[in-house]
């Protein structure tokens, strides 16, 4: 009896020990004199492949502090970091893009980097990166930019449109329908048209934006009931874009040289490259009506420190982010996937200089806004998303979808304040 | 009390592992839910909580935009769980039938329930694709029209259903199969010699003998469904077309994981919680009955 009682007990102490050990939330720790630094990161396959190379190379030299990295999807990564960083858990290090800045900041998840960092590090990197929230620096901006921009299949496009009106009629010619079902073999145009991210180049063509400068919704405006009217006509009127368009479909398309034109970031080239499409990129072409340029949201994407991270532990986390933004690393990432560096020698590096699709998607960053890092742009993407759907999907006027927007941003707002 | 303990110390330690896990995993975060769902808890209100009472309760009961979400998550329910158990419980009666192939085709049926639900859901988000999804390409082929799944609130909606029936049939034939394997022959033997026919034995001999093994099953079926979060919230990508395809706990999520709503996804859960359990006693009480 007694055996079993203490059988029992050892076994349920067991239990709640693991219980207890699992509730760390994937952060690192020490084990026999080595520190293990965990990495999340939300990165692209090929940006993985790239990664991977590296930590490898840093494991093999350093015995004392190993590197492991566990990916998440976009989504996924706020909400496990958010919740497990609360709970003190989390991982050493993030990497992911600057909108996390207002969340983690709010909830006190990260480190601000000006203070732990100093003035003199952070000046390594291009000013331009840096998005403050509060008076601080919260996030190492590796990689400047995550902004769409305008791809063309070359074997079929010699020369890149010079407005809007140029790229509807060279997308109107390139729409083939060879066997006259109704579904063209090969489209003129492709890109995300569920998410509003997409249509926010076009808003900006259109002469608005998301929101003023005191974090208020601005999308009840003939600006967005303009860019609203103008994508769903890229559908409805000239049926250079497929129904139901969404990442997936153009992605594969633009892959299998089943259209001429997309819209998309850095992240997928690396893909289009593996798939042998032969491309170029280019800004999206000027707004003839405006006179304006569309301009896409421009961010950033880099390092975060998890704020229970203290002491000696935060010195090695530091080295292992020292190393993640060196020249060589972030011209690796650059020469190889098109990733505009966050750090300034890396920028001027003639390499990077003489890269044409980099040139073109710089030419295209100083065209675009920059993307605000407050928690409110949530609300506001949840709000533009049904709106744009219910346009394209012919349920409501631009107008009508505008003023919804507005409408249910400023209630999202409002709840999620409290 | 002491001699109590002696006779009877043992089933208790050995439940006591079990009781200690259970109060750690589930009783402690269920109190904490509640104890939240009375709170201010949010993105702004992380650490500076405050007793709000029953706002969030009166929040969520006076919203009518929550009452279409549980009018759409009782749908979504009834929907698969009478799919599932009508298609489960059709099956499992064919396979237990003596036909040839029989280990191929019950191999082949629990196949979707073997697929992660990650991957399936994602598959059949693609087939409904309207202009290169294989279900329109099929619909085209002969003769029909395509239909904007993913575009209109039906065809969105409509869209998880049918790929989760296709996922959650494989469970009720599995428990299905096994209930009739348990019914004894004879009582079908005797049947036969009193010349009872097909539907007649169906009727009142294998379904009032399966319905102890379908009862728990189909009460399981009810709350995972309910539950379901993954094949609707990956289907329709997060509730479209403009969040017309929410049940009630792809809107709670929403509301924690995007909007930072902490307090009021609580209370939600509670409110979740309470309609689970009453339909849970519900149903046992009236199979009690039924049986009496």
């Amino acid at each position: 009896m007694l055996k079993i009682a203490n059988f029992s007990i050892g076994y349920c102490l067991a239990l709640l020990l693991v219980i207890f050990m699992s509730c760390g939330g994937g952060g690192g720790g020490e084990e026999g004199g080595v520190t293990k630094v965990v990495l999340w990161e939300m990165m692209d396959p090929e940006e993985r492949e790239i990664l991977d190379e590296l930590l490898a190379e840093w494991n093999a030299a350093h015995a004392t502090i190993q590197v492991s990295r566990t990916n998440f999807g976009r989504e996924q990564i706020r909400a496990q970091f958010l919740t497990a960083g609360l709970g003190g858990g989390g991982a050493d290090l993030l990497f992911g893009a600057a909108d996390d800045v207002g969340p983690f900041s709010i909830a006190g998840v990260i480190h601000p980097l000006d203070e732990i960092l100093g003035a003199e590090y952070l000046s390594r990197f291009s000013e331009i990166g840096f998005d403050r929230f509060d008076g601080h620096v919260w996030m190492l901006p590796t990689q400047v930019g995550n902004h769409l921009c305008l791809l063309y299949n070359t074997d079929l496009i010699a020369e890149p449109p010079e407005s809007l009106e140029e790229l509807v009629a060279m997308a109107v010619e390139q729409t083939i329908d060879e066997n006259g079902d109704g579904t063209p073999e090969r489209y003129g145009l492709v890109f995300e048209s569920r998410e509003p991210f997409w249509l926010v180049p076009f808003l900006v063509g259109f002469g608005g934006w998301v929101m003023d400068d005191e974090f208020n919704p601005t999308l009840d405006t003939p600006a967005m009931a303009k860019a609203l009217a103008f994508v769903a006509s890229l559908r409805s009127e000239y049926g250079i874009l497929p129904r139901e368009c969404d990442y997936q479909l153009s992605d594969t398309m633009f892959k299998e040289k089943k259209a001429a034109f997309t819209i998309n970031g850095h992240w997928s080239w690396g893909g289009y490259d593996d798939s042998d499409v032969p491309f170029q990129v280019t800004s999206i072409p000027l707004n003839q009506e405006t006179g304006l340029w569309p301009g896409p949201m421009i961010s950033s994407r880099g390092y975060y420190i998890n704020s229970s991270v203290e002491g000696e532990r935060l010195i090695k986390v530091i080295e292992v982010l020292d190393y993640l933004n060196s020249e060589e690393v972030q011209i690796r990432f650059a020469d190889r996937l098109g990733v505009i560096p966050g750090l300034k020698s890396a920028f001027d590096h003639p390499s990077i200089k003489s890269n044409e699709r980099l040139r073109a998607s710089w030419e295209q960053y100083q065209k675009g806004r920059r993307m605000p890092v407050v928690p409110e742009m949530r609300a506001i993407w949840d709000a533009m998303r049904p709106g744009f759907q219910n346009v394209l999907n012919g349920e409501s006027t631009p107008q009508e979808a505008a003023r919804a927007m507005q409408i249910d941003a400023v209630k999202k707002i409002a709840e999620m304040k409290g | 009390m002491r001699s109590f303990w002696k006779r009877h110390s043992q089933p208790y330690l050995f439940l006591a592992p079990a009781v200690a896990v259970m109060l750690f995993i589930v009783l402690y975060p269920f109190l904490y839910n509640v104890y939240i769902a009375f709170s201010n808890m949010s993105l702004y209100h992380l650490r500076d909580l405050e007793f709000v009472g029953l706002k969030h309760f009166r929040t969520i009961l006076s919203e009518p935009a929550i009452w279409a979400v549980f009018g759409k998550t009782i749908l979504w329910t009834v929907v698969n769980v009478v799919s599932h158990l009508v298609l489960g419980v059709g099956l499992a009666v064919l396979l237990n039938q003596q036909i040839k192939g029989r280990a191929i085709f019950r191999a082949l049926l629990i196949l979707p329930w073997a697929m992660p639900q990650y991957i399936t859901a994602l598959t059949w988000r693609g087939m409904f694709n309207y202009e290169y999804g294989s279900i329109n390409l099929g619909l085209k082929a002969i003769g029909l029209s395509p239909i904007p799944w993913l575009a209109s609130e039906i065809g969105a909606f409509a869209a998880p259903v049918i790929a989760n029936i296709w996922l959650g049939f494989p469970f009720m034939m599995i428990i299905a199969l096994g209930g009739l394997q348990s019914i004894p022959k004879e009582l079908y033997e005797a049947a036969d010699l009193d010349g009872a026919g097909w539907w007649f034995r169906l009727r009142k001999i294998t379904l009032p003998l399966l319905k102890p093994v379908l009862l728990p099953a189909a009460i399981l079926g009810t709350i995972w469904t309910f539950n379901n979060l993954n094949v609707i919230w990956l289907i329709t990508n997060q509730g479209e077309p403009a969040d017309k395809t929410h049940i009630l706990v792809t809107y709670v999520y929403k509301a924690a994981f995007h909007y930072y709503r902490y307090g009021y996804a609580a209370a939600f859960s509670l409110v979740i919680f309470v309609i689970l359990l009453s339909f849970v006693l519900a149903f046992l009480r009236a199979g009690k009955e039924r049986t009496r």
